[in-house]
């Protein structure tokens, strides 16, 4: 029966060639705009390490002053991050599974056989502990050891892009790279890894490339290796030598704790509270008590990471496919009603108000599904020139517009629903027609 | 056509002639309603972005760029390093001026602080960004003075060797920013502070210029005499003479990459380039809402003709009948143009009250402007011309129908 339905549906549209293209091409821009806008914005809003989001915590601590001014005076601009002190004193705790300082540093590499120039570097400065509880894949080697933390010794860990660019892709662990100069020995290489939106560090943007060298916290420190990202001061903090910004209470450091249950959380609130309390006593940290664990999810929500561009993009994508399938509903409705005299010769033939129904479903389900599958290649096409536009800048539909196999789930319940929204009123309605009336005019 | 004749369109076969097919014109009816509100929106938000791109920088930024140099050993010489630098650039025939920096106008790199008329942090304060410049950064800039004087070249003050910050007294200020802090005016010659307990005397006033940005475009600038070796950079703000940029810039690159073996250019940047990306999110949108606006009207359109056209093709022997009792070709075309500027018209309504809901919910949730009444009124103006048009293809076509069609079929 569907094959014949399908053959009915075939020769009808034969008989209005420009209004099926017509709907064929309104679905197929009303779906992929839908599926390029939901891309991105599903890749916007997805937590990139969602199987840890019960155990793994950004700390944070309103550290400012009482009556701060300048950019972080507004309510909601908590702190992210730490002082030299504090955060080295938190990091400290063994309360935590595993702990990572994630600090932003640069530095220029050289020294690797395929190099003529020093190439300057983005370097994250944090701990073994980063490895671990990211799940950051490695191709060769590993993370460095806890000793090397403490040493701290001069170990390196390259991505993978920058091993490419190195070392031509070959296993360059145990060899040795000068950083600003020092020698550095490789531990391990990264695989690919650059998870969107950069949970671990959303101080400076929330999308971007993930960093070219991991190095000991320590280790940079004991280089003077300037922040690289924000650093926030207040009141007479101005720090202008290295000894200065160390000793100075501006904050540049993200502390991540991984914390595998409630008790080892309670206990680390507390030991937090503890740290504060004495602190507060000291006459440091003299605004309200603010002292918080964020899981992941909780802590990209709060940055905004989701901008409201990409949502109001998302709403119009709908909004224009609503208009699509009201253009279809009144198109079908129309055509169907001019045919109207065919369908009364077929009920009074023996065909059911179901077959009728059923027949006419599938012609708009037919629509439905060619616009859907165009709205695809559609979609593929347009991720693939805004990747193409945008792929120089750390924007955030350049990293992100890329076809996934997601778009095929998108489109399959677009189809559904265009095929829902835009068939059964029509199809109803032609059923409802009495077969007698549209026979007499004959 | 002499003046005298009037066009006579009866209103009851108008209703009667939408009532037999009611679900059609609804479904239109519809249509123009959610690409109404979608439409005076987009134009709004779309208009803003346009004048958020079309704010002035305020300074040259055809012949100007910016060269970062990272220190990669603690060896490196910022002070001397810097001093050789711009005293080379200023050397270049091509160039006009030049200023030793650390911050970037049009960018986020920069460092911001909450200007106020009280020392240390209790009191209002306005967040402005701080340019540290030496005596040619306004003409390097090419910003002018409005009021008081530049700074001095004996003024501008470097780091001590022990790294104390040798903090000069006195600031230049934008008006943006002299306004904001003293709003009744007299902000020459008097003190600020920038959170510290320093004292900073304003001994000039420029004209409004964009410095390091926030989120939002600002003018609230200030520039200070400093040559700050912390965070390991500096950087130098070049004006080239107009047409020359790009090869004093190649010269810059070249000459300052082979002169310190212990750094490294982080980056050189036009500041045209910079405000491109600047206003790269303001564009993305801009390009996007008008495109898919610009899709909704069409497919909207051809909702229109579509279903003029089917109540044309469905009415050809009632169009012959008026034809053949006298009605004139232009009383088909009125009629048809009537029936669809009814349903446009019953659309628009709806559609406005769409329009403002969604205006009002967008100002709500995304902190965009009030949607203005002239957009929805350019909008039902817009959105009516082109469905008039839409529609009036098929009633001309309508018109055609001979009188005789009426005696064929019956």
């Amino acid at each position: 029966m569907l094959g014949y339905y399908c053959r009915l549906a075939l020769k009808s549209f034969r008989h209005t060639p420009g209004l099926t293209a017509l709907m064929v091409g309104a679905i197929a821009f009303g779906i992929s705009t839908c599926i390029v806008t939901l891309t991105v914005y599903h890749a916007m809003s997805g937590n990139p390490i969602w199987w840890k989001n019960n155990v793994l915590y950004a700390v944070t601590m309103d550290s400012r002053d009482p009556l701060p001014t300048g950019s972080l005076a507004d309510s909601d601009s908590l702190p992210d991050q730490f002082s030299y002190a504090d955060a080295t004193y938190l990091y400290g705790s063994s309360i935590p599974r595993h702990k990572a300082i994630v600090a932003t540093m640069s530095g220029a590499l050289s020294g690797a056989p395929d190099q003529s120039a020093a190439a300057l570097v983005h370097l994250r400065a944090t701990s073994m502990g980063f490895f671990r509880m990211f799940d950051v894949p490695f191709e060769y080697g590993g993370p460095w050891d806890a000793a090397a933390d403490r040493g701290p010794e001069p170990v390196i860990v390259l991505s993978r892009d920058e091993n490419d660019k190195l070392f031509g892709g070959a296993d360059s662990v145990g060899r040795s790279i000068l950083l600003d100069n020092h020698p550095f020995r490789i531990v391990g290489v990264l695989d690919r890894w650059n998870p969107q939106p950069q949970f671990y560090d959303l101080t400076v943007r929330s999308f971007g490339n993930a960093s070219d060298a991991y190095i000991p916290f320590a280790s940079g420190v004991q280089l003077r290796l300037w922040p690289h990202g924000h650093v926030s001061c207040w009141g007479a903090d101005d720090p202008h030598t290295y000894p200065q910004l160390i000793g100075s209470s501006c904050v540049w450091i993200l502390l991540w704790v991984e914390l595998p249950d409630a008790a080892s959380r309670e206990h680390f609130r507390a030991y937090m509270d503890a740290y504060w309390a004495a602190q507060h006593k000291m006459g440091r940290f003299q605004r309200p008590r603010d002292n918080s664990l964020w899981p992941v999810s909780r802590w990209l929500t709060h940055h905004h990471v989701v901008t409201d561009n990409s949502r109001l993009l998302l709403r119009l994508a709908f909004a224009f496919l609503a208009v699509c399938l009201i253009n279809t509903v009144g198109i079908e409705l129309t055509k169907f009603l001019r045919a109207a005299p065919l369908t009364g010769v077929r009920r009074a033939l023996g065909a059911s108000r179901r077959h009728i129904f059923l027949q006419h479903l599938v012609e708009t389900a037919v629509i439905a599904l060619a616009g859907s599958a165009l709205g695809l290649a559609l979609s593929w096409a347009e991720l693939d020139a805004i990747h193409a536009l945008y792929s120089g800048s750390n924007d955030a539909y350049g990293l992100l517009a890329h076809f996934d196999p997601l778009g095929v789930l998108w489109a399959l319940g677009l189809a559904a629903l265009a095929t829902i929204i835009a068939g059964l009123y029509p199809a109803w309605r032609i059923g409802r027609v009495p077969p007698a009336l549209h026979l007499k005019s004959q | 056509m002499s003046t005298g004749v009037t066009m006579h369109i009866n209103v009851p076969p108008l209703f009667s002639a939408l009532r037999r097919n009611p679900a059609g014109a609804l479904l239109v009816l519809a249509q123009i309603a959610i690409t109404l509100a979608v439409l005076c929106n987009a134009a709004s938000i779309v208009a803003h972005a346009i004048a958020r791109m079309d704010l002035p920088s305020g300074f040259d930024t055809r012949d100007t760029f910016v060269i970062d140099v990272e220190s990669q050993s603690n060896r490196f010489d910022i002070p001397s390093a810097e001093r050789e630098d711009v005293a080379y650039l200023r050397g270049l025939p091509d160039v006009v001026a030049a200023t030793i920096t650390s911050g970037r106008p049009l960018t986020h790199d920069g460092t911001f602080d909450g200007m106020g008329r009280a020392p240390g942090t209790t009191g209002a304060s306005v967040l402005s960004s701080k340019l540290p410049v030496d005596e040619q950064g306004l003409s390097a800039l090419g910003v002018p003075l409005v009021a008081g004087r530049n700074f001095r070249a004996d003024e501008i003050v470097a780091d001590s060797a022990t790294g104390t910050p040798q903090q000069s007294g006195e600031i230049i200020i934008s008006e943006s920013l002299a306004r904001a802090l003293f709003p009744d005016g007299h902000a020459l010659g008097s003190t600020v502070y920038n959170g510290g307990t320093n004292p900073l005397t304003i001994i000039g006033i420029t004209r409004d210029f964009m410095g390091p940005q926030g989120d939002e475009p600002s003018y609230n600038v200030y520039l200070a005499p400093e040559m700050s070796g912390a965070y390991g950079f500096y950087e130098l703000f070049v004006r080239a003479r107009p047409g020359r940029r790009d090869i004093v810039q190649r010269i810059a690159n070249r000459h300052i990459a082979a002169a310190h073996p212990d750094a490294v250019i982080a980056f050189s940047q036009t500041m045209a380039d910079a405000r491109q990306l600047m206003d790269a999110d303001n564009r993305n949108m801009t390009i996007f809402l008008s495109a898919v606006t610009a899709l909704m009207i069409a497919v909207c359109c051809l909702g229109m003709f579509g279903l003029t056209a089917f109540n044309v093709n469905s009415r050809i022997r009632q169009i012959g009948v008026r034809r053949a009792v006298g009605a004139r070709r232009r009383d088909i075309v009125a009629h048809f143009v009537a029936e669809s500027a009814l349903i446009l018209g019953a659309g628009a309504v709806l559609g406005s009250v769409f329009a403002l809901a969604l205006g009002q919910w967008l100002s709500d949730h995304y902190g965009e402007p009030r949607l203005d009444l002239a957009y929805v009124l350019a909008s039902i103006v817009t959105l009516w011309a082109i469905g008039q048009l839409a529609a009036w293809q098929p009633a001309r076509r309508a018109a055609s129908v001979p009188p005789s069609v009426a005696t064929r079929t019956i």
